[in-house]
This record gives C-alpha cells, sequence and structure tokens, in this order.
C-alpha cells in the first residue's frame, strides 16, 4: 500500500492538486476549442462567394452572402417559419411534458410509472427519421386515420406535408427530452410541500400553481431551452412531413451547401442560425435564469 | 532541380532504354487498335467503389454494368448510394486537399458533374477506346475533351393517374391548374425538370431563357396556387403508389417503375414539351494510377452495346450506343426518343446556361414555393 501511495505521489505530486480543476474542464475546453475552430472555418467560408465559372469560392472577402440572406424574402420566410415554429412546439410540448412528467413521479402504482416510463423511453430507441416515416404511414391519405374516417362516411383528409403536420412531429419528438429534463426537477419538489398548502386550505389546482409551478421552474426552463434550440435547429421533420414547403434553416442551409453547392451562402445561414439561437438562449438565461441547466437555479 | 538530380542518380541509361522501349511497344499496340491493358494490366484493387442512386437505378447498373465488369475482371463492385449532392463536397473537399476521393466513380446528372469539371476534379476520359462508337449525346456540351462521359438521356415527363383524367391524357401542363388537382400534384422540390416547359406554358420563350424567364415564373407562381408536393426521386413513386398524388412533373423511369409496381400510371409530353437531359459517369481526380486505369475501364465496359442494354433496359432510358433496343414496353413511347424527330418536342438547354444559372433558379423556384 505504502509502495503504491509512493508511486501515486512520484507520479502526481500534491503540488499537482490546483490542476485537478483544469484538467477536469480540458475535454469540455477541447471540444468547444473545435467547434470554434469550425466555427472560425465557416465565419472564412461565409465571407467568400461562389464563382459560377469555376465553382470555386472567391479569393477576395465580401459581405454578398449576408446582403442575401437578409434581403432574399426566400430567407425571410425560412427564417420566420423555424422562429415561430420552435416556439410554438416548445410552448406546447411543455404543457404535455408538464402533467407527464407530474403523473410520473408522484405516482403510487408502480405499473403506471412502469408504463409511462416505458412510453418515455421506447421513442429513444427509434430515431427521428423513422418516427417521421411512422407518421407518414398514419397519417397519409390512405393511413390508418384517413381509413378510419373513411368508415364513417369522412373523404379522405391531408393531414400531411402541412406547418401543423411538422409542428405535431416535432411535439412528438420533443416530448420525450422534455419529460426527461421535467423529472428531475419534479422528483426535488417534497410532495409535503403540497401537502402543506392543501391542509392550509388551497385546492389541488391552487397549490399547483401556487406551490409546484414555481418550484418546477428550473426544469421548465431547462426543458424550454432544450426543446427550444432543437426544434429551432431540426432538419428532418420539415423535411419529411413538409411535402417540400415548409423548410426550416436547416433546410435551407443543406440546400445551399448540397444542391446549389453555394457553400458561402450556406456558411452565412449557418452563422446565422446560430447566433439567432445563441441570442435567444441569452434572452431566456436573462430572463428566467439558466433552469436545471446551471447551479444557481436550486438555491 | 532536386527532382532532375535524383532521377539521373537513380536511373541509369540501360533502364531508361528499356522503359522507352516499353512505351514504344505499348504505343505500338494502341495503333494497332488494341488495348495497351493487353500488354501491360496495372495491378488490381480488390473493389471499385461507384457511387449510385437507390432503388431500380442501382439495381439496374448493377445488372447492366457492375455484374458484368466483375466477371470480366474479378474486381468486385461496391456502390455507395450517397446522394449526388452530398458526395460532391466530399470530393472536392478531397481534392483539394490531396487525399484519396472516397469514390472511384461519381454516377452523376451532367450539370452536376459539370460543376465537378469546371471545378477541376474530373479526369480527362477522352482515351476510352469504346467512346469511338458513341453517339453525340455521350459528349458533355461546353467543355474540353471527356471529362464526364453521358451515358443516356432522360426526359422530364408528365405523368399521371389515368382515373384523374376520365376525359383522357392531359394534353398541356396547364391541365393542371384545374382546381381538382389542388394538393394532388408533384414536382422536384428544386423545380428541376419543370423550370423550361414552365416557360413555354408560361407565354415565353426558350430562346428568351436564361436573360428573361419570368413567364416561367409566372407559370409557376399559378402552379403554387394548387400547393403541389415537392420531393425527391423515391418520393414520386411512393406518392403515386400511396394514392397521393394525381400527376408529377418526374423522371419517366420514376413512373415507370411505380407502375411496375403495380400501380396504374401513364406519362405524356405535353405540347409544350418536356425537357430532356443526360446522366453520366465520371472519374475525381487523385486516385492510386492502377485505380485510375480499372475505373476507366469500367466506364469503358458501361458504353458497350451489351451493359447498355440491360442497364438501360432497367431504366427503361435512351443510351448513346447505337444498337440499343428499347425495352418493349417502350417502344415508340416519348419518353424514350430514338430518332430526330422524336427530339422534337423535347426541351435541351446546355449544361453551361444549367451551370451557370441553377443556383438563381432553384432560388427563385425555392421562393415562389415556399412563399
Amino acid at each position: 500500500m505504502d509502495a503504491a501511495e509512493a508511486l501515486a505521489a512520484a507520479l502526481w505530486p500534491a503540488r499537482f492538486g490546483k490542476a485537478i480543476p483544469y484538467l477536469l474542464i480540458a475535454p469540455a475546453v477541447l471540444v468547444v476549442g473545435l467547434l470554434v475552430l469550425g466555427l472560425v472555418e465557416i465565419t472564412d467560408a461565409s465571407l467568400r462567394t461562389l464563382d459560377t465559372s469555376t465553382f470555386l469560392p472567391s479569393d477576395y472577402y465580401t459581405l454578398a452572402n449576408f446582403e442575401r440572406a437578409f434581403t432574399e424574402s426566400l430567407f425571410r420566410t425560412v427564417a420566420t417559419r423555424s422562429l415561430l415554429g420552435a416556439v410554438i412546439v416548445t410552448a406546447i410540448t411543455l404543457v404535455l411534458a408538464f402533467p407527464y412528467a407530474y403523473v410520473m413521479v408522484r405516482t403510487r402504482s408502480p405499473w403506471l410509472r412502469k408504463i409511462l416510463l416505458i412510453a418515455l423511453f421506447l421513442p429513444f430507441f427509434i430515431g427521428q427519421v423513422v418516427r417521421a416515416y411512422g407518421w407518414l404511414i398514419v397519417l397519409g391519405n390512405q393511413g390508418m386515420v384517413n381509413e378510419a374516417l373513411g368508415l364513417i362516411g369522412v373523404a379522405p383528409l391531408r393531414l400531411l406535408y402541412n406547418y401543423p403536420a411538422v409542428l405535431f412531429g416535432l411535439v412528438q419528438y420533443m416530448l420525450p427530452f422534455a419529460v426527461l429534463m421535467l423529472a428531475p426537477a419534479m422528483t426535488a419538489i417534497p410532495e409535503e410541500l403540497e401537502a402543506a398548502a392543501q391542509s392550509l386550505g388551497a385546492n389541488w389546482v391552487r397549490a399547483m400553481v401556487h406551490v409546484v409551478l414555481p418550484l418546477v421552474r428550473p426544469g421548465l426552463v431547462g426543458a424550454g431551452l432544450v426543446v427550444l434550440t432543437l426544434s429551432l435547429t431540426d432538419f428532418a421533420m420539415p423535411a419529411i412531413l413538409g411535402g417540400g414547403s415548409q423548410d426550416f434553416i436547416a433546410n435551407a442551409i443543406y440546400d445551399q451547401f448540397f444542391r446549389t453547392s453555394d457553400q458561402g451562402l450556406g456558411a452565412t445561414l449557418t452563422l446565422l442560425l446560430v447566433a439567432v439561437g445563441s441570442l435567444l438562449v441569452g434572452l431566456v438565461f436573462t430572463v428566467f435564469g439558466a433552469g436545471t441547466l446551471a447551479k444557481e437555479a436550486r438555491r | 532541380m532536386k527532382g532532375t538530380k535524383f532521377l539521373t542518380d537513380t536511373i541509369s541509361r540501360r533502364s531508361f532504354m528499356q522503359g522507352a522501349a516499353a512505351a514504344g511497344g505499348v504505343a505500338g499496340i494502341s495503333a494497332l487498335g488494341l488495348r495497351p491493358a493487353m500488354a501491360q494490366e496495372p495491378d488490381k484493387p480488390a473493389e471499385l467503389i461507384i457511387r449510385a442512386w437507390g432503388g431500380s437505378w442501382v439495381d439496374s447498373l448493377k445488372a447492366g454494368v457492375s455484374d458484368s465488369f466483375t466477371a470480366k475482371t474479378g474486381i468486385a463492385i461496391r456502390h455507395d448510394l450517397t446522394e449526388d449532392n452530398e458526395i460532391q463536397p466530399k470530393v472536392w473537399a478531397a481534392v483539394a486537399q490531396g487525399r484519396v476521393p472516397p469514390i472511384h466513380i461519381n454516377w452523376d446528372t451532367t450539370t452536376n458533374a459539370t460543376k465537378s469539371a469546371l471545378r477541376g476534379v474530373t479526369e480527362d476520359l477522352s482515351d476510352l477506346p469504346n467512346l469511338k462508337n458513341t453517339t453525340d449525346l455521350a459528349k458533355p456540351v461546353g467543355l474540353d475533351g471527356y471529362p464526364i462521359v453521358n451515358t443516356y438521356g432522360y426526359v422530364y415527363v408528365l405523368a399521371y393517374r389515368p382515373e384523374a383524367f376520365p376525359d383522357g391524357a392531359p394534353k398541356s401542363w396547364k391541365d393542371l391548374l384545374d382546381p381538382k388537382f389542388k394538393g394532388r400534384l408533384a414536382f422536384y422540390n428544386d423545380g428541376i425538370g419543370f423550370h423550361f416547359p414552365a416557360q413555354v406554358a408560361g407565354g415565353g420563350k426558350l430562346e428568351d431563357i436564361p436573360g428573361n424567364m419570368q413567364p416561367a415564373w409566372d407559370f409557376i407562381t399559378k402552379m403554387k396556387e394548387q400547393q403541389p408536393l415537392l420531393g425527391e426521386d423515391p418520393d414520386f413513386t411512393t406518392w403515386f403508389q400511396r394514392g397521393e398524388i394525381d400527376a408529377a412533373c418526374t423522371i419517366s423511369t420514376n413512373a415507370r417503375e411505380a407502375k411496375k409496381n403495380g400501380i396504374d400510371i401513364k406519362w405524356v409530353v405535353p405540347e409544350e414539351g418536356c425537357k430532356f437531359d443526360t446522366d453520366g459517369l465520371w472519374i475525381p481526380k487523385g486516385l492510386p494510377a492502377n485505380e485510375l486505369y480499372w475505373a476507366k475501364e469500367y466506364i469503358n465496359h458501361a458504353l458497350t452495346v451489351e451493359a447498355q442494354q440491360v442497364w438501360l433496359d432497367g431504366l427503361g432510358l435512351p443510351g448513346v450506343v447505337p444498337g440499343v433496343n428499347p425495352p418493349a414496353d417502350l417502344v415508340g413511347d416519348p419518353s424514350y426518343p430514338t430518332k430526330p424527330e422524336d427530339f422534337e418536342n423535347l426541351i435541351r438547354i446546355s449544361s453551361k446556361i444549367q451551370v451557370e444559372n441553377e443556383s438563381e433558379w432553384f432560388a427563385k423556384f425555392k421562393s415562389i414555393m415556399q412563399g
């Protein structure tokens, strides 16, 4: 034992102790550093235009791509649709995730808890694309829903390839993330607090509004941030359930990189998406705090 | 200078004479019309990687070209189904960074391939012996030499479900503006294949492309009111099969595939015409010399009558080698032009114009459809 300690002391002298925190954050610094390097490359590309006679980027810097991004109606439409969609999806998802997480945490029935947990985790084993294709089968013109409607004499309805279909797919995709973020915050609220509120005359609804909701706010903020950013940057749901006419920003970026070979404009849209996403997150942090994503929220 | 010294140090007069004699021999064999390969075949790679489109497209390539090439040479063929648009930046990056590209051969649209040729990442294929047997369609327009070899042509037809057109086949693209087709039409999500017929249907002239395409945009704006679906090749087959659409502007191969799967579907070339275009094969720069040699052999093999017959029977498309017969179900079909008069109602715009303006057209189409 002494020999082992001596070896450890030789390999890692006590004076190195101060370095431990830095070593612990080193992987994160490395990952963030790589992202920053990528952003530097993307920034460089965003300042070059495509020469369609050689399909090479220009060898000079220009803001032409940014001018296009801000002035062309296509990008305004797509950006507005993405932002609005992300906000709507976040709101609906949180409304649905709250009761789900509450019941899952508070139920006395182990069976119900197991069923809710299985229903929560099952979608994680099925990728986003497969789930989206599942909705094509369920909601298509010859899908299960329209077949059921047909039984009561309703003509097939166009349930797919529109904005509501994209939002529906996103909510279904985001719900497990939100519940997973909310459940720990919900677990941290002692059940006795609700009992105390009710013993002082508050009904269940008042106890929920005045006790549970304020205490679970950090969880709601954390879940909201995750859902907001994932929805804002989603590619697959608009591509598959939107029928090609409900693109989000990520789809527009894909088009520039892979369809028109205009990597400069694609890089510009990427930078703007990162900027808008960061601004939104910063706004939420400023107004609501960082939620369960930071220590201060647990005070 | 350093290189010169290196050469003088390591190559003796005797070995130089031997090399020169060998080169002369190979040249002599070539002059006699025989492949140098017969005299001196480079090492065979274990496999060649060919980028291809999936579904019936890759099945046809495998049956017509890849399997027979493997049987002939013993070289296995791996088909990489990465989308053509997605492999392009990977190949460009590999060439720019001096890495070996991820594929040996790219099966590509001529327009896309032309972009790669303009960027200088394609090998020259002018020395393929079987090129002498091909029609003019094989030669890329507006480029020097053969950075791409076109291997067949195709038509973006108006495919339709006869059940939805009880009065007979649609005669004009304007027939699709009937309100009963609202939400029942489909186009490519970048509008490819539809820009040029829309120019005519909108009252414009093909000669005005690309200078004035306002008639096309006006007609596409009208079509937008029909809330069409927008997708890629596999989507059209799926949408027809699931009863989601009644008509589409799509490559005839996709419509034929749906028909093979039992869907009642037909196609026409309306009075305004249909876009005719080509696909081709090209080799990215940066391959080891022996792999480049065998990749060229693969493309050379794809230009034989035997390979084209099986490959293009599967695709239902006209090839670039005389002597290839149309499949029985496509004899006299407007999507399978074989004679000069068959091309009268087909619209062919040069790759150069398409390449230079494609980004703008795609953006305009998207802008209309996403609005």
